[in-house]
């Protein structure tokens, strides 16, 4: 039986009045995978960041190798070997790989780096040079390098947060591959962190659930636990609505045609002859990594983006040559995966954040009226359940969740008739996604067009129609809803057609 | 062992500008009197004469308050740019041009209303303020180049400009230790209103007000901040960002334009490299202690109008002029300090 | 004849080369960091005062120079304090401390303008008007030779060595280097003092050779276009030193503009260099679109987010 190598009695965090960790016991067996199963803001990520040092816990003990921590910081916790991979990778772009692996004091392997470099890279199955920079790398290559950085360093204890969620369905097997040699061949104890049930599955022996900053199942061993017993655990009482898929289609309002943008540095086009459509009433969902064309794609639609060839045709107008005002005018909203930058402005306040798509209604002439300001925050907090203090403070104050919320208020209060949606809930947790989702059919029910880019396989297909698969910039499969799994769409946003 | 950690707080005070200011000027007030005790001054004796000398009576409060026109109006014009999130380090050179700009019309031109004449000159003023903006305004809008060195090294450019003129072309034969230009007819003096004090000083309570509308009630200034604040952000809500950053910077540029122009037609009357004596960059450091408002700036700014007039006054006892600038330079440190309390908070956790 | 005038052309240029490239250097370690120091004008100014100060009262050279560089760097711990520990704006604090060190330096100063140096650095060898390359070089001080020196040790520190990668990989990406273990604040930190240490020493060279005496406003600019230098420099210690022999020809240029008979106005021609820097930078921004080569933190403050 595997040794005990850290464990946790006890860990309470506090935020103001939010418990995000409630008398949490964790434990961790040497050369294991380990799950970490519970939905956002189940307080995956708080356990996490205390025992990387980050948080300190008000309450509690953690034993690492059998020794109490007194007082965990960062620096303390690398030595002790605990490493982490957050979602958002922590690489200096502009230097090499073996910069990246290399300048850390933590660093083990000075003078045999090149072995240690091509043993796992082997393992990661990682073609890269290590002289390449790291801003040259495809996002699922990034997070190889991420990885490796924590082997490099001797963490024998890597926590990964979320590591499939930028990854295709071929490379996700990769790392399950690359994790089960680590843990076998390298005794490296890890943990995995999702909010994915079908992974947690696949990757890991044993599995910890947590629920609303409370541990409430551990070790439940992966082979044996129902599927069912999961989900009942992660979400209590919460049910996930059954979307009805009946809904009846209208006319045309949005149509894409032969959207193409020029040659992009790596050398294929951003987007190469693109046409779609979608009718009043429907879903029209895009999968794909991220990086293959959404954002260009999003942009260009919306306006934002101008330098493209092809045609834009909106309710039957075209609107190719002409910007942003004349899509709000034929009303399109557009809720941009970049929340913070293109949707909302930062180092402004969330009051003047609130008025973007139609700040001109809060004026009399060149007067600005705060009133009437006032009073649009208002009613768009009311709406839709935003939490926020002073309608003057900055906007980044705001939860991630509330931010999100506000943005999607803004854009969909004037009951569009097209709308464009990319990652809406990117990040958010289990109640704020649910909400947002019932946002969208009731605004599919109401009839508008929605064009839905999701990362995430499971919201397309609760909510789309009709699937697209965006890969290098084309269109490489489409799919009727019902013909659609995660088999055939994994692939193709992985660039196979069968 | 104890863990300290540094955390920004949520919700900042709406006065913690202000507080940091009377904790800075405390601060400054202090050093001040350590380094006049250096040098055997009595600190109390050297504050309470530089008071009194410098708002004690109509006269010197007038000299005060003219010392601040400039000052106020830089700083105005920095904090207009402030909004689209810019820095103006260039008043210093505005402010030269504009008076160039005002004596060239001036030789080029003749009015015979005299009021008209001055109104024309003002904004022949503010014009050429603009005009000395322009190349970083272009450079930034277009080329993304850094405003702040552009806008430094032009007033490098402009005061080698001024040099040049008042050696050169306008040099005045009859002034004979100083290089300077002639003196301006006194038609165009600006009136003053109780004998000392400026009729500048009424422009710049206008401006004030005028900059404090643009930014806060403006739909103009609503536009500026979302341009500030992201380019794609101000392209979906349909704001020309480069157009808002453009005129905000020709705005910036035209009030310490003005300033200068007031300082030829009220207290120079004439160009010369005296036009202003740093101004430009103690502009910066109002603008900056007030968190960029305008009304702050204007308080402020008749504030360190005063302490210059007490500073200069006092080199007549033989304590340096330069007492003044270290107060003000140390009253924006020790309020930076301070605000670091306010938007920070330090948690000391201890673990069991 | 013309020979004896190029060689004073060449030996005026490397004087004032040496100059700016010190202090230019300075801030180039700064900026790595991710550190901008405005207030370079401000540190060259305190580090001349003070070595000023310390000739004329103890006329040893080695001690004079020793008080200027320190001072100067202590000075700029207020911009590091301020900027790296308490997070405020780095713009702001630069030119506050700008302004209090040309105000500072001439409040220290007052009482030194016009008194005589006893001592001075002397060159390796005193050549008063030197007619080759060669024997301009020799007429150079230890100065000189030390900022060849600080060139060559920065390029390789900063190329070749654990200590200069980190420190370009905490100016590049300060939460990836957070991650990685780097100590941000001290190396900001130090970054930030050396830069004001080197500033000194150009200082203490203005005082002390170059020029040498004291009076008010001596440093007329010089720091902003070190500022200026590095982005020239593209942040590379080589190309810094061509920016810097650039500029220095230039300055040097000024006053001979009579002897080779151009006809322009010296206020004119003292306007030069930096018409040529708004040029230079103009032209690298836009070619370059952005990637200057900048530090991608400068000017940001970075604090770990805790709660």
């Amino acid at each position: 039986m595997n040794k005990k190598i850290l464990s946790t009695q006890n860990i309470t965090k506090t935020f103001g009045q939010i418990k995000a960790l409630d008398n949490v016991d964790f434990h961790l067996y040497r050369g294991k995978i380990h799950g970490l199963l519970g939905e956002n803001g189940a307080g995956k990520s708080s356990l996490m960041n205390v025992l990387s040092g980050i948080y300190q816990p008000e309450k509690g003990s953690i034993y690492i190798n059998n020794q109490k921590q007194n007082s965990l910081n960062p620096d303390l916790a690398s030595k002790l070997g605990i490493g982490m991979v957050h979602q958002e990778f922590r690489l200096v772009e502009s230097f090499s790989i073996k910069d990246n692996l290399t300048l850390s004091k933590a660093n083990i392997y000075i003078k045999d780096f090149e072995e240690a470099f091509n043993k796992y890279s082997k393992i990661f199955s990682l073609s890269a040079n290590h002289d390449s920079l790291v801003s040259e790398l495809s996002v699922g290559e990034k997070q190889k390098i991420e990885i490796m950085k924590l082997i490099f360093n001797n963490n024998k204890i890597m926590l990964l947060d979320e590591p499939t969620a930028v990854l295709t369905p071929q490379e996700t097997n990769q790392l399950k591959i690359s994790l089960e040699t680590l843990s076998k061949e390298d005794e490296k104890t890890i943990v995995f962190i999702t909010h994915k049930l079908k992974e947690i599955k696949e990757f890991t022996e044993t599995i910890f659930v947590m629920k609303n900053g409370q541990m409430v199942a551990k070790d439940l061993k992966t082979k044996s636990v129902k599927d069912e017993e999961l989900v009942t655990l992660m979400m209590g009482e919460v049910t996930k609505s059954a979307i009805k898929k009946d809904n009846k289609k209208g006319e045309t309002k949005l149509k894409v045609e032969n959207i193409s943008l020029a040659k992009n540095v790596i050398g294929f086009n951003n987007l190469d002859g693109i046409n779609l459509s979608i009718k009043a009433g429907e879903v029209l969902g895009i999968a794909g990594v991220s990086g293959n064309g959404q954002v260009e794609l999003a942009n260009i639609i919306s306006g934002i983006y101008k330098n493209f060839e092809g045609k834009i045709i909106i309710k039957g107008q075209d609107v190719s040559e002409k910007g942003v005002k004349a899509r709000k005018k034929l009303n399109l909203s557009y809720i941009p995966e970049n929340r913070l930058g293109v949707g909302l402005a930062p180092g402004v306040s969330i009051l003047d954040n609130s008025v973007v798509k139609e700040y001109f209604n809060a004026s009399y002439g060149p007067h600005l009226s705060t009133k009437k300001m006032v009073n649009y925050l208002n009613l768009l907090v009311k709406e839709f359940s935003i939490k926020t203090a002073e309608p003057k403070a900055e906007i980044s104050t705001l939860s991630g969740g509330n931010m999100q919320k506000l943005l999607m208020g803004r854009e969909l209060i004037s009951s569009p008739e097209i709308i464009i949606a990319a990652q809406p809930t990117r990040g958010l947790d289990v109640s704020a996604v649910e909400a947002l989702h019932e946002l969208i059919i009731s605004q599919r029910n109401k009839g508008s067009a929605i064009m839905l880019i999701s990362e995430d396989l499971d919201e397309l297909f609760k909510l789309s129609d009709r699937l697209i698969v965006l890969y290098e910039g084309k269109i490489i499969k489409e799919f009727n809803i019902n013909e659609a799994n995660t088999n055939n769409v994994g692939l193709a946003m992985a660039g196979v057609i069968e | 062992m104890n863990n300290y950690i540094l955390s920004k707080k949520t919700v900042v005070n709406d006065f913690a500008t202000f507080y940091s200011f009377l904790i800075g000027l405390f601060i400054a007030i202090f050093i001040g009197s350590v380094i006049l005790l250096i040098q055997d001054q009595n600190p109390i004796n050297i504050f309470s004469l530089m008071i009194k000398l410098s708002v004690g009576s109509i006269n010197s409060l007038s000299s005060s308050l003219n010392k601040a026109i400039p000052l106020i109006l830089a700083g105005l014009g920095i904090s207009i740019m402030n909004s689209v999130k810019l820095w103006n380090i260039g008043a210093e050179g505005q402010i030269f041009l504009g008076a160039i700009a005002v004596n060239l019309i001036y030789i080029n031109t003749e009015i015979y209303n005299s009021t008209l004449f001055i109104i024309v000159l003002l904004i022949s003023g503010f014009i050429g303020g603009s005009i000395c903006i322009l190349l970083p305004a272009i450079t930034k809008v277009f080329f993304g180049v850094n405003e702040i060195i552009t806008t430094l090294l032009t007033n490098y450019i402009i005061i080698g400009l001024t040099v040049y003129l008042v050696n050169g072309p306008w040099k005045d034969p009859k002034s004979l230790n100083f290089p300077a230009a002639a003196y301006v007819g006194d038609e165009v003096y600006l009136p003053t209103i109780n004998g000392k004090l400026s009729s500048g000083f009424l422009i710049c309570i206008l401006f004030t007000i005028g900059a404090y509308y643009l930014k806060e009630k403006s739909v103009f200034g609503y536009e500026m901040r979302i341009a500030g604040g992201s380019a794609m952000t101000a392209l979906y809500a349909g704001i020309n960002a480069k157009q808002k950053t453009f005129y905000a910077m020709l705005f910036g540029g035209g009030f310490a334009g003005l300033a200068g122009a007031i300082e030829l037609l009220s207290q120079t009357h004439r160009v010369s490299i005296g036009i202003s004596q740093g101004f430009g960059y103690t502009a910066i450091i109002v603008a900056a202690i007030t968190g960029m408002r305008p009304l702050g700036i204007f308080l402020v700014g008749c504030l360190f109008g005063a302490l210059t007039i007490g500073g200069t006054v006092i080199q007549t006892i033989g304590v340096s002029s330069y007492i003044a600038d270290i107060i003000q330079a140390t009253t924006l440190i020790g309020a930076l300090v301070s605000q670091f309390f306010f938007t920070y908070q330090i948690k000391e956790v201890k673990n069991g | 004849m013309a020979d004896i005038q190029l060689m004073g052309l060449l030996n005026a240029t490397l004087q004032a080369a040496t100059l700016l490239f010190i202090a230019a250097l300075g801030e180039l370690i700064t900026e790595k960091s991710g550190i901008l120091n405005l207030g370079v004008e401000g540190m060259i100014s305190v580090g001349a005062v003070t070595g000023f100060m310390t000739a004329i009262n103890t006329e040893n050279l080695f001690l004079s120079i020793l008080v200027g560089v320190l001072s100067a760097s202590i000075f700029s711990s207020i911009h590091a304090f301020v900027t790296v520990i308490l997070k405020q704006d780095q713009t702001v604090s630069g030119l506050i401390l700008t302004i209090l060190g040309l105000a500072l330096s001439s409040l220290l100063g007052k009482k030194y303008v016009g008194k005589k140096l006893m001592i001075k650095i002397e060159s390796i060898i005193d050549i008063a008007e030197p007619s080759n390359v060669f024997e301009v070089l020799l007429n150079q001080n230890f100065i000189f030779y030390l900022a060849i020196l600080l060139m060559i040790t920065t390029s390789f520190v900063l190329k070749k060595t654990m200590f200069g990668r980190r420190l370009e990989a905490v100016g590049e990406d300060s939460r990836a280097s957070d991650s990685m273990g780097l100590k941000i604040n001290k190396t900001q930190f130090i970054a930030t003092c050396v830069g004001g240490a080197f500033a000194g020493l150009s200082g203490v060279y203005l005082t002390l050779s170059y020029v040498p005496y004291w009076t008010d406003n001596m440093t007329s600019g010089r720091g902003w276009i070190c500022l200026a230098l590095v982005i020239f420099g593209g942040w590379k210690p080589y190309r810094t030193a061509i920016g810097a022999l650039l500029f220095g020809f230039l300055e040097a240029l000024v006053p001979r503009l009579q002897t080779y008979g151009f006809e322009l106005s010296p206020y004119l021609v003292k306007i030069a260099p930096y018409i040529i820097t708004i040029i230079v930078l103009i032209i690298l921004t836009v070619y370059k679109e952005g990637k200057t080569g900048a530090p991608g933190n400068i000017g940001r403050p970075f604090f770990r987010e805790n709660r």
